[in-house]
């Protein structure tokens, strides 16, 4: 909304301040043309509107460590940490929280956008805080990033560190 | 004969808890020494959700810290105090600071939309930590 009032008052302003010969005409054309910028962005504001994060949201891998290694071909639990924030299951649209999705063997998805469901984006939608993980030999990362009642991360992103663990 | 059936439609208005859930602290271990007087308690959960109070959906519930008491009554609200700290926002880390020197008993109980404990209740091991003098 800030940035509409903005390019609307000030556009005009500084470009008729530069032309020398501005008629009424075209001065209220570049009125319009500001309006209609002003009015593009403001849609494209609203469509790529998030939910805020709560201030100090802190998602982290409470464990496994980084740099675990893990033995035998059995389930490990892991477990969600969160501070500053609380969860929610999916669909509760609720201030201040979210739920939690892990990512495996991958980076970041965009994050202005829902966030895939595959097997390298577990969601737990739930509500859930831990989880077990059975995962081949060899070397994968782990990393959380929170998302709102629509899957989508918030604004800006609450993700953790990603972690590097060793399954033999 | 009212009270009677009262109680009877209190009792079997419990949320159901979800099978084989179960809480239980995560951080600090039992007989821990936290000094300061400050910490981070982490809640765990096994086999349900964390939802909000006021979020009535099935297999979820909300963790309530219990501080240096015992179980409440189970069929009923939990008291909010001092004691009895509620974490409706769906927090799954409760901050403490401010414990007295001493010893002191924290356990896990399990709330349901609103504030009950469910039916079996699930709750968590009472630990025990000690603040050494400041």
């Amino acid at each position: 909304m800030l940035v509409y009032q903005g390019i609307n008052s000030v556009g005009p302003v500084s470009l008729s301040c530069r032309q020398v010969n501005v008629n009424r005409e075209s001065q209220l054309m570049i009125r319009q043309l500001a309006a209609f910028l002003g009015l593009l962005i403001f849609t494209g504001l609203a469509l790529a509107e998030r939910t805020p994060a709560p201030k100090n949201a802190y998602v982290y891998v409470g464990w496994p460590n980084d740099g675990e290694v893990l033995y035998g071909n059995r389930p490990f639990r892991v477990w969600f940490g969160l501070r500053h924030m609380g969860v929610a299951p999916k669909g509760v649209d609720r201030p201040n929280t979210g739920h939690h999705h892990l990512l495996i063997d991958t980076d970041l998805p965009p994050l202005d956008e829902e966030i895939p469901s595959d097997r390298n984006h577990i969601h737990f939608g739930a509500g859930q805080t831990e989880t077990m993980l059975e995962l081949p030999p060899g070397r994968h990362t782990l990393q959380l990033l929170m998302a709102d009642f629509e899957h989508m991360p918030h604004d800006p992103p609450v993700y953790s560190r990603k972690i590097t663990i060793t399954v033999k | 004969m009212f009270t009677v059936l009262g109680v009877v439609t209190a009792r079997a208005e419990l949320t159901p808890a979800p099978k084989n859930a179960s809480v239980y602290i995560i951080w600090p271990p039992d007989g821990a020494v936290i000094r300061g007087g400050r910490l981070w308690v982490r809640m765990g959960l096994r086999n349900a959700g964390v939802a909000p109070k006021g979020v009535e959906i099935p297999n979820i519930g909300h963790h309530h810290v219990l501080l240096d008491t015992d179980l409440p009554p189970l069929d009923e609200e939990i008291p909010s105090d001092r004691n009895h700290l509620h974490f409706g926002g769906g927090q799954t880390e409760a901050r403490l600071e401010q414990l007295e020197p001493g010893k002191h008993t924290l356990q896990l109980l399990l709330g349901d939309h609103d504030h009950t404990p469910h039916d079996p209740p699930i709750y968590s091991k009472k630990i025990t930590i000690t603040v050494p003098p400041y």
